[in-house]
């Protein structure tokens, strides 16, 4: 389903994540599959996103990963850091842009603005703030849009 | 905490008994730990099957140690037929101990050396809060050494442990047999790594660029080059030189280098419990040191601002511009059994790191890094408004969102208790704490400055200096409790005045939100027998419900607090009650041979005669080492202003002359010289 990746990729060049303008570096992704390993290099130029399908070979980070863990992550599902820390996908290079990987990548799908979770002012706790679920909650995570 | 002996260096940390040995137990904290795990907890030494006693323990550094032991239990007087002398350092964030044995007699001798090797690969935080740990994991024994190893699903933690001379090994540790000639001595040395492995057997810090442990020069060459670079301190009060010079040392072990910016160094918060980067430590101590030593904050900024927040996650409290509060890197946090990967449950740390900023940039004349973090530090001003104004009333609130593994209160007093009227009661959620509304108004103060001069935005300038003055009216009228003269600690969930009389106020003298018409009360405050101990300003008033003098944020004192009350003093012109801070927390710190504490307890000093250290504190802590810094500055009347350094010392008596030379800045080295007669009180 290397089209959810190709979708993911277009909608990261068009909407250009949540970049700093400040930050510059190159970001190549190693997508193992059965039978290959697709490549993606995203270029970032003081903020500006441009993305290239294939090799590029001096890039300051590599994270190797499968296509499965790479989209829970692009959607916001799975956490970049602590899929790392666990291991989960590896990265050769500079750190800093693990840790500015989720700049690239969807917001985590139900998270609460502060403010919504105040509003709730009878409730010591946000847990109870939370009872019903939103509605919007369910289907945030399926379009692979960033954002 | 229990006096275990302890090595560091920056994250990585041994601590052990007095011979050496580490024993595991639950309840036992000694252990060679690093990136937020126990690498070790047995690592015990006998010769003949018997335990060794220490005669002598030499702490040469902070990352060195030296323990001369004998057989057996000596009574009154010792008679060993030999000896072992445990050297012990940390070098390339690897644990090496250098065994030699003495044979005192006359005649050649057989000895069976043994060490035990254990680990129950536990996270720190397990550590800190004791749980029931067992010893976990996989033994592997090969040619090269004894392998520790603990897997779970693909997160791999292995204890390589190894010896120059040959050992026979199983998988509990290593025996020596050797025949040593009479007056003879022989030696080992023993080399334990913590390696993170990742699926493809690589130690993720290699494959980072990390240089694992020190960038080039070996640690010996690295502290002298550290203090040679530092002002030189001298004070009539030799306790003052003292503490000064231990706290250079300090914070010369507590520097590491993140794996995001390989080749500098930032502090790690406090060993050993808070080995790892927490964002209002790691901000107040650069701000408390940038007179002395200010090229950690670049790095601290630098750091902060790659890992500030950018998603709505409920989990790590993490909004869009806000800062990081903790960082770590065991398995609870990869896990996610806690939520520090980082976790962002602070509300303070955002608008500080504005302020930090700024005071740099007033030091060093960095205008390029102002200009590298300005999208991160309007991200974090924005985040003021959009994510930390609650209740869109113009002040900073928080409001948990992890109720289960998160932090209850999003400021510096973070514990459940903390915050409270003056009665007991804990005020409903969100609060307001009053030191956070100083720091949202210094920030965008700050902020606007920043603005006009470096980033070409008058406007936006103007606007958060309007901002900023419009949070000052509403402050000292919402929080001021007309009666009691002082400022509540916070407001409620209604708006209410959260009475208590605390030490936060005293922050707020700091950032300037003070109308100075209030500040002489605030001052009789914080120097009146309900708050000041005559150690020092309690977190918590005497009279007040919760106050308890070993109670963490609710009666304590702490260095670090006093330290920006102090100047906070000061910036109001209170300079003979900002001296009498300075003076009562370098007195303290004799008590404890230069090494600020964490935290003392509140007694009044009358009773105890000298300062009660809190139990389970930090030491070194970076803030509270910071505190000897900003002292310092405090008295000595330090202020960059424009190309310049000004001096107005305001020395209290005791400490008589003050000389602090080399101060490094933008005008580029000068030197600053006090005495009593030249107070101004």
């Amino acid at each position: 389903m290397s089209e959810a990746v190709h979708a993911f990729f277009d909608g990261l060049v068009k909407g250009g994540g949540r970049m700093l303008r400040q930050v510059s570096g190159t970001v190549r992704f190693d997508l193992r599959y059965p039978d290959r390993v697709d490549h993606w290099t995203v270029s970032i130029d003081q903020g500006q996103i441009t993305v290239a399908h294939g090799e590029a070979p001096d890039v300051d980070t590599v994270i190797y990963t499968d296509e499965e863990l790479f989209l829970r992550m692009a959607y916001g599902e799975v956490k970049p850091v602590s899929a790392w820390l666990r291991n989960d996908f590896t990265a050769d290079g500079e750190f800093r842009l693990v840790m500015l990987l989720e700049r690239l990548f969807a917001p985590p799908p139900n998270a609460y603005h502060p403010r919504e979770v105040a509003d709730c002012r009878h409730s010591r706790t946000a847990a109870e703030c939370r009872n019903p679920p939103r509605a919007t909650a369910a289907s945030a995570t399926d379009d692979g849009e960033p954002r | 905490m229990r006096g275990l002996v302890r090595i560091l260096d920056g994250n990585i940390f041994a601590l052990s008994e007095e011979n050496g040995d580490m024993v595991f137990s639950p309840a036992n904290p000694s252990g060679f730990f690093a990136l937020d795990t126990r690498f070790l907890s047995t690592w015990r030494l006998s010769l003949d099957g018997q335990q060794l006693h220490p005669l002598a323990v030499h702490d040469a550094s902070y990352y060195k140690i030296r323990f001369f032991l004998v057989p057996g239990n000596p009574t009154h007087y010792v008679d060993a037929k030999a000896s072992v002398i445990r050297d012990r350092w940390i070098s390339d964030s690897a644990f090496i101990e250098r065994l030699t044995l003495l044979n005192h007699t006359n005649e050649p001798v057989d000895y069976v050396l043994r060490i035990d090797v254990d680990s129950d690969f536990a996270p720190v935080y397990n550590v800190v809060w004791p749980h029931d740990s067992t010893l976990r994991g996989y033994r592997k024994v090969s040619d090269g050494g004894l392998r520790l190893g603990y897997r779970r699903e693909k997160f791999h933690r292995v204890t390589d442990v190894s010896s120059s001379e040959p050992a026979e090994l199983d998988e509990r540790g290593m025996t020596f047999r050797i025949q040593i000639p009479a007056q003879q001595r022989w030696s080992t040395t023993l080399r334990v790594e913590a390696r993170v492995l990742r699926p493809d057997g690589a130690d993720v810090r290699e494959r980072l660029g990390h240089p694992q442990g020190r960038v080039g020069a070996p640690l010996d060459d690295d502290l002298s080059q550290w203090l040679a670079d530092a002002p030189r301190l001298r004070c009539d009060w030799e306790q003052v030189t003292t503490t000064y010079q231990q706290g250079l040392v300090d914070l010369a072990g507590l520097r590491f280098s993140p794996l995001a910016l390989p080749n500098e160094t930032m502090l790690a918060a406090g060993l050993p419990w808070s080995a790892t980067i927490i964002g209002r430590d790691n901000i107040l101590t650069c701000f408390q040191t940038l007179p002395f030593v200010p090229r950690m904050a670049a790095t601290t900024l630098r750091l902060l601002a790659l890992d500030q927040g950018t998603v709505l996650d409920d989990f790590r409290e993490e909004e869009p511009g806000k800062m990081l509060n903790e960082f770590r890197y065991g398995e609870l946090a990869a896990f996610e059994h806690r939520p520090q990967s980082p976790y962002y449950g602070a509300a303070d740390v955002t608008p500080l790191f504005v302020v930090l900023l700024d005071e740099y940039e007033r030091w060093t004349g960095d205008a390029a890094l102002v200009g590298e973090l300005e999208d991160a530090a309007r991200a974090a001003l924005h985040w003021i408004d959009e994510y930390g104004d609650l209740r869109g009333d113009g002040y900073l609130w928080y409001q948990p969102r992890n109720d289960e593994s998160g932090a209850q209160n999003h400021c510096w007093k973070d514990s459940p208790e903390a915050i409270c009227y003056q009665d007991g009661r804990v005020p409903g959620l969100p609060r307001a704490t009053c030191e956070l509304q100083g720091y949202a108004y210094d920030a965008k103060r700050r902020g606007a400055r920043l603005a006009r001069e470096f980033w070409g935005d008058p406007a936006y300038a103007d606007r958060l200096e309007r901002q900023a003055e419009e949070l000052k009216q509403r402050f000292n009228r919402d929080f001021w409790i007309d009666g009691s003269r002082y400022f509540a600690l916070a407001l409620g969930p209604d708006g209410d005045q959260v009475d208590a009389l605390a030490s936060n106020m005293g922050h707020l003298l700091w950032s300037g939100i003070v109308d100075p018409s209030r500040a002489a009360a605030v001052a009789d405050h914080l120097l009146g027998p309900r708050l000041f101990s005559g150690w020092g300003v309690r977190t918590l008033a005497t009279g007040q419900i919760s106050y308890n003098p070993l109670g963490y944020h609710v009666g304590t004192v702490w260095p670090f607090d006093n330290s920006l009350i102090a100047y906070g003093l000061r910036r109001y012109g209170f300079l003979k009650e900002a001296g009498a801070i300075a003076e009562a927390v370098f007195r303290a710190s004799q008590q404890f041979t230069g090494r600020m504490p964490e935290a003392f307890a509140g007694y009044e000093r009358e009773l105890t005669r000298y300062p009660v250290p809190y139990p389970a504190a930090n030491s070194p802590q970076a803030s509270a080492t910071g505190a000897t810094f900003l002292l310092l500055r405090t008295v000595l009347g330090l202020e960059p202003y424009g190309e310049h350094l000004v001096v107005r010392p305001a020395v209290p008596s005791s400490f008589g002359r003050i000389e602090l030379l080399n101060i490094p800045g933008r005008w580029g080295r000068r030197d600053a010289i006090g005495s009593p007669r030249a107070a101004a009180s």
